[in-house]
């Protein structure tokens, strides 16, 4: 004890001696901005340069790179959930699952799994809400045979019996586990707000949407859907570029069957009714969520719209909503706000913290006081430069390696975002740097409008909305509208649940 | 048949080692004159500078009371110098002192209700409802400071200078053995990397230190205490670890957190954040000449510390016989089991981690034997973890629907029988090689994953084994598999841990197959009622229901008996539920 009190007083004398001495003896400046800063030049990729249009169908962007002896392909695929039939909601997902793990033309799956594990290539596959994905990565010396591998999973993937029901039992187990999590539970509603019960995103497989899928099922849904016509391919690493760009025609060519284009990705979203919509959860943290209809990706507010954000909550330890929920008042570990633009539907505007049950209703006021000041006062020239700096100065790691320079040009590609603004990350910085105070308040007033906010509550009800002995507001004084109980919904059904 | 299987695995291993050279990572080591260490991997391609350090302290070195202390301090690193974050450092750093002064008396209040509540005259001693008079108006002092302090304020300015300059992925992590720090800067930043990092180390200032553990507290709420099994896992934890400070939580308890003073924080600094106990690590575009010297000029002027950080003595007891527990979550059920093993660079620890690889993945041991095989389990795992004081082997699984933790468990128990009473194939063996050497370039891929990967030798012991490890993964032999196993799996020198689910709303009653054989009109009938019959109280009322519905099942035709045996085993178990309720 005696020792580690000694320490302490020997730091205090040097640190005082250090601020008056050490540091001009050392030519170090008292603050780091007065150090000479060399210019950085970056040129940003030009997708151009790696783009090739296969002649067997695909868009494919190939960038070599010789660092590692590793190969890494991707296949991005118009499909999507979007696309299960009604009543067998789960389909595109369990045909993605089961595409590599449900035996190929050559090979059993188990046989397929040994080959690959013995290979040490990682081969997945998966569909989510708008994309599909193939994908596998191996030794350069592999490389062949990988690719045959990878034309039978695409041409010929087996389903077979015994791994569809193994998956669904998964999947129904995994089910069950629906009320488990609050964080599940808000990912969940949150949705349920944001975009409507009619949305896709919300037409959630069920034990009997899953039970109803059969084998057949599984096999038209990857005819329809995976064929040349609907891919779009990234490939880096260790290759020469005119070798892959031929093995890639080959990968692709004499495809055995013809399959459709999908239709579009539905954008019919209803956004819910201001009000406090609060699920009941016996945890000790309230999970909160304060929403707002959003934008697209493509809107002309979107570059002043995330450096707006960017202040509020987005970018971490330097926005409003971390410096007061959590520096502040210590009343929540994470907090902040994202205003994502959509692809194909209209996204939303979102700031969440998790604070003791007791703290949620003041903390909730102090996030929903951050939106209307961003609306009605200027930002700092320090906050907006410091953001724009930010954006301008990361901008190189959007590329930092052959994969990421890949796959950002094939999801442009695939999203349509290439063809409409081919110049987009050419011309990012600029758009970034001529964003205005004037134009960050502009698109706060417009689009952070409180009076419409729809908060979402997971936590404990009672605890909840008694509030905190020192802070004297309560949660239903937050918003206009009505507190709706949200009830839990039946993991195997999805119906809301009547206590 | 074997023979070409065998021909195969020569060729592979080939292949592998041909281009072996490629996974070295050729680290440049520095001493610093004050016993600081650096660490420098230049690498071109991306105009970035990947930089960290590491202390090599974490909640192993504390000691209960002050339990939650390193990774409060690794908060706290963020708050500034005397010139990030004040307008007014003499004015901080009076408020600072005063603040002390407040918290002190402040403190003596909680002892207060610390004691009444051992006494048992308040039920629990942080609730606001239990504070004294005199707390709350020493609380109205200390917010009055805070008000005062923030006026002289700049928030967040450490991260803001550092964000303004295009830094990203600033964060820091504390484990049981390490605290680090890290972030990544463009190319042309490697001097105000220096400025940032020796100022925050050689001055930092703890302001906003009670906020601050508060939002730690927060953090052991979201992670620990409002998650499924949180709670059981950090218990099963302190189980396991008998006497080695591994046993308790890195984030702290829950009683320590709120009563960790400012210091108790200075006095860990000065013990631990000396330069003889800091690697730093940079790795990305930049020379080593010019990088060298900037770190002599900017951390060689931290003072050396007078005396080395002490070691951790403590040795784990050995087991004197299994230890055992089960809980209820809401969660599937499941089955976890901790083996003691050995700690990062031991000898053993190739032979565990190959085992584990062995176990693990989808053409693993368990999965073969559990889920595809006797299809007990739905989900399987099993890892070596070596950590810098002691190490253990993880395995276990997620029961499959109607198996019962017991079957899951006597089934992991067989597949080690067969690791300890059958020598594994060469073949089997090669396989997990092949994806250890593979991995070898997979974690090479960015600045920032390199540096990752030193972070976590060098907070382990030595960041060599960055290069040492895989020669002696591909060294490990079909003998010495067996030998871990029937070595280190044995009955007393495990812990159990079985996790059933816990009765209640959120979970699906009565099992997935109540809706089983029928219509869909009759499906809707039965959503409907089982409301209703949930929210019945009447015990009587429910029984009478059920005698009627057993009157009907007699003359029930092929169509309707299905709905009557559902009807009637919701009844049946609200029942249940209503009567084991009052007992």
């Amino acid at each position: 004890m005696k020792g580690t009190m000694m320490n302490r007083r020997t730091w205090l004398t040097l640190a005082l001696a250090a601020t008056t001495t050490t540091m001009m003896a050392a030519g170090i400046p008292d603050r780091p901005e007065k150090l000479p800063v060399k210019p950085l030049v970056y040129d940003a990729p030009n997708p151009a340069d790696y783009r090739t249009v296969l002649k067997s169908g695909p868009v494919a962007y190939v960038v070599p790179d010789r660092e590692l002896p590793l190969v890494n392909i991707s296949i991005l695929v118009r499909t999507g959930d979007y696309l299960d039939p009604k009543g067998k909601e789960g389909l595109a997902s369990l045909t993605g699952y089961l595409l590599s793990k449900g035996g190929i033309g050559s090979k059993t799956a188990e046989e397929l799994d040994e080959r690959l594990a013995f290979l040490a290539a990682h081969l997945n596959s998966g569909v989510s809400d708008s994309q599909g994905t193939v994908s596998l990565n191996l030794l350069s010396k592999d490389l062949d045979e990988g690719l045959q591998i990878l034309r039978e999973v695409l041409t010929e993937p087996k389903f077979q019996d015994d791994k569809i029901a193994l998956r669904k039992q998964q999947l129904l187990q995994g089910m069950k586990q629906r009320n488990d999590d609050s964080s599940g539970i808000e990912f969940r509603e949150r949705r349920f707000l944001i975009y409507g019960d009619d949305f896709y995103l919300n037409q959630h497989p069920t034990a009997d949407s899953i039970n109803s899928i059969t084998q057949a099922d599984l096999k038209e849904f990857h005819h329809k859907w995976f064929h040349p016509g609907n891919f779009i391919v990234a490939v880096n690493g260790d290759f020469d570029r005119a070798e892959m760009t031929a093995k890639l025609e080959k990968l692709f060519g004499d495809w055995p069957y013809k399959g459709e284009k999908p239709a579009a990705v539905p954008s019919n979203v209803t956004f819910a009714k201001p009000g406090i919509y609060l699920v009941d959860k016996d945890v000790n943290q309230g999970r909160v969520s304060l929403l707002l209809p959003g934008v697209f990706r493509d809107d002309p507010d979107y570059f002043a719209i995330t450096v707006m954000n960017d202040i509020l909550g987005g970018g971490g330890f330097t926005s409003r909503i971390v410096n007061r929920v959590r520096s502040d008042e210590g009343l929540a570990y994470s907090a902040g706000s994202g205003f994502p633009g959509g692809v194909y539907y209209r996204g939303a505007f979102l700031a969440v913290f998790q604070s003791k049950s007791g703290t949620v209703p003041y903390a909730t006021s102090l996030v929903k006081e951050e939106l209307e000041k961003m609306a009605t006062a200027p930002v700092t020239e320090e906050e907006l430069n410091t953001s724009k700096r930010s954006y301008i100065d990361t901008f190189p790691q959007n590329f930092a390696t052959a994969a990421q320079v890949a796959g950002t040009f094939a999801s442009d590609e695939l999203t349509g975002r290439y063809a409409k603004e081919p110049t987009y990350w050419k011309t990012f910085r600029d758009k970034v740097n001529a964003v205005t105070a004037e134009d960050v308040k502009r698109v706060a007033k417009k689009y952070l409008t409180t009076d419409k906010v729809a908060i979402l509550v997971v936590g404990k009800k009672e605890d909840i909305l008694k509030g905190h002995p020192n802070h004297a507001v309560k949660l239903t004084d937050l918003s206009k509208g009505p507190l709706i109980d949200v009830p839990l919904r039946d993991p195997l059904t999805m119906k809301p649940m009547t206590k | 048949m074997k023979q070409l299987a065998r021909f195969f695995v020569l060729l592979s291993l080939v292949a592998v080692t041909a281009r072996g050279h490629a996974q070295q990572v050729s680290v440049e080591e520095k001493e610093l004159s004050n016993g600081m260490k650096v660490l420098m991997l230049p690498r071109k391609g991306e105009p970035t500078i990947s930089g960290g350090w590491v202390a090599h302290v974490g909640s192993a070195n504390e000691r209960p009371g002050i339990t939650g202390i390193a990774h409060l301090f690794e908060h706290m690193m963020f708050k500034g110098t005397p010139t990030l974050g004040t307008k007014d450092y003499q004015k901080d750093l009076e408020i600072i002192t005063e603040q002390e002064r407040v918290r002190d008396l402040m403190r003596a209040e909680e002892a207060k209700v610390r004691a009444e509540y051992r006494k048992g005259e308040v039920d629990d001693p942080y609730k606001p409802e239990n504070k004294t008079a005199r707390y709350k108006e020493l609380e109205k002092q200390f917010a009055e400071l805070i008000k005062q302090q923030r006026e002289i304020m700049v928030k967040n300015e450490f991260d803001r200078v550092y964000t303004a300059a295009g830094g990203s992925q600033m964060n820091a992590f504390t484990s049981t053995d390490m605290t680090a720090y890290f972030i990544t800067v463009p190319a042309n930043r490697l001097e105000f990397w220096m400025w940032m990092e020796s100022e925050r180390l050689l001055r930092p200032v703890f302001r906003e230190f009670y906020a601050e553990r508060d939002v730690v507290f927060e953090e052991r709420r979201m992670r620990t205490e409002s998650t499924p099994t949180g709670r059981l896992e950090e218990m099963f934890n302190a189980m396991f670890w008998e006497s080695h400070p591994y046993s308790w939580p890195t984030v702290g308890w829950p009683s320590d957190i709120p009563a960790i003073s400012k210091v108790q924080a200075d006095d860990f600094y000065g013990l631990y954040y000396q330069p003889q106990n800091i690697t730093l690590i940079l790795v990305g575009d930049f020379d080593t000449t010019e990088c060298a010297k900037l770190c002599e000029n900017y951390f060689g002027r931290i003072p050396k510390g007078k005396q080395p950080a002490p070691d951790i003595v403590t040795l784990e007891m050995k087991q004197a016989g299994e230890k055992r527990m089960n809980g209820e979550a809401e969660a599937n059920p499941m089955v976890d089991i901790l083996y003691h093993t050995v700690p990062f660079g031991h000898k053993d620890s190739y032979a565990l981690k190959v085992l584990g690889q062995l176990l693990s993945t989808r053409t693993g041991r368990l999965y073969k034997g559990m889920v595809l095989g006797k299809q007990v389990a739905n989900e399987t795992w099993a890892r070596q973890d070596s950590q810098k004081w002691a190490g253990s082997f993880n395995i276990g699984a997620e029961c499959k629907d109607g198996k019962s933790p017991e079957e899951v468990e006597a089934a992991i128990y067989a597949e080690l029988e067969k690791l300890q009473k059958e020598t594994v194939s060469v073949e089997e063996l090669q396989k997990v090689k092949n994806n250890f050497a593979a991995s070898e370039y997979r974690k090479l891929a960015n600045n920032h994953a390199i540096m990752f990967q030193l972070i976590f030798n060098e907070g382990f012991g030595d960041w060599r084994e960055i290069n040492a490890a895989g020669p002696k993964v591909q060294a490990v032999t079909v003998d010495d598999v067996k030998r871990v196993a029937t070595e280190y799996f044995t009955k007393e020198n495990r812990a159990v841990a079985t996790y059933t689910r816990k009765p209640g709303k959120a979970a699906p009653e009565g099992g997935d197959d109540i809706f089983a054989g029928l219509s869909e009109e009759q499906k809707t009938v039965i959503r409907k009622m089982q409301s209703s019959i949930q929210s019945e109280s009447n015990v009587e009322k429910l029984k009478e229901a059920l005698k009627q519905i057993e009157a009907r099942m007699g003359g029930a035709d092929a169509k309707s008996k299905p709905f009557l045996q559902t009807y009637q085993k919701l009844v049946t178990d609200r029942i249940n539920a209503l009567e084991k309720g009052t007992k």
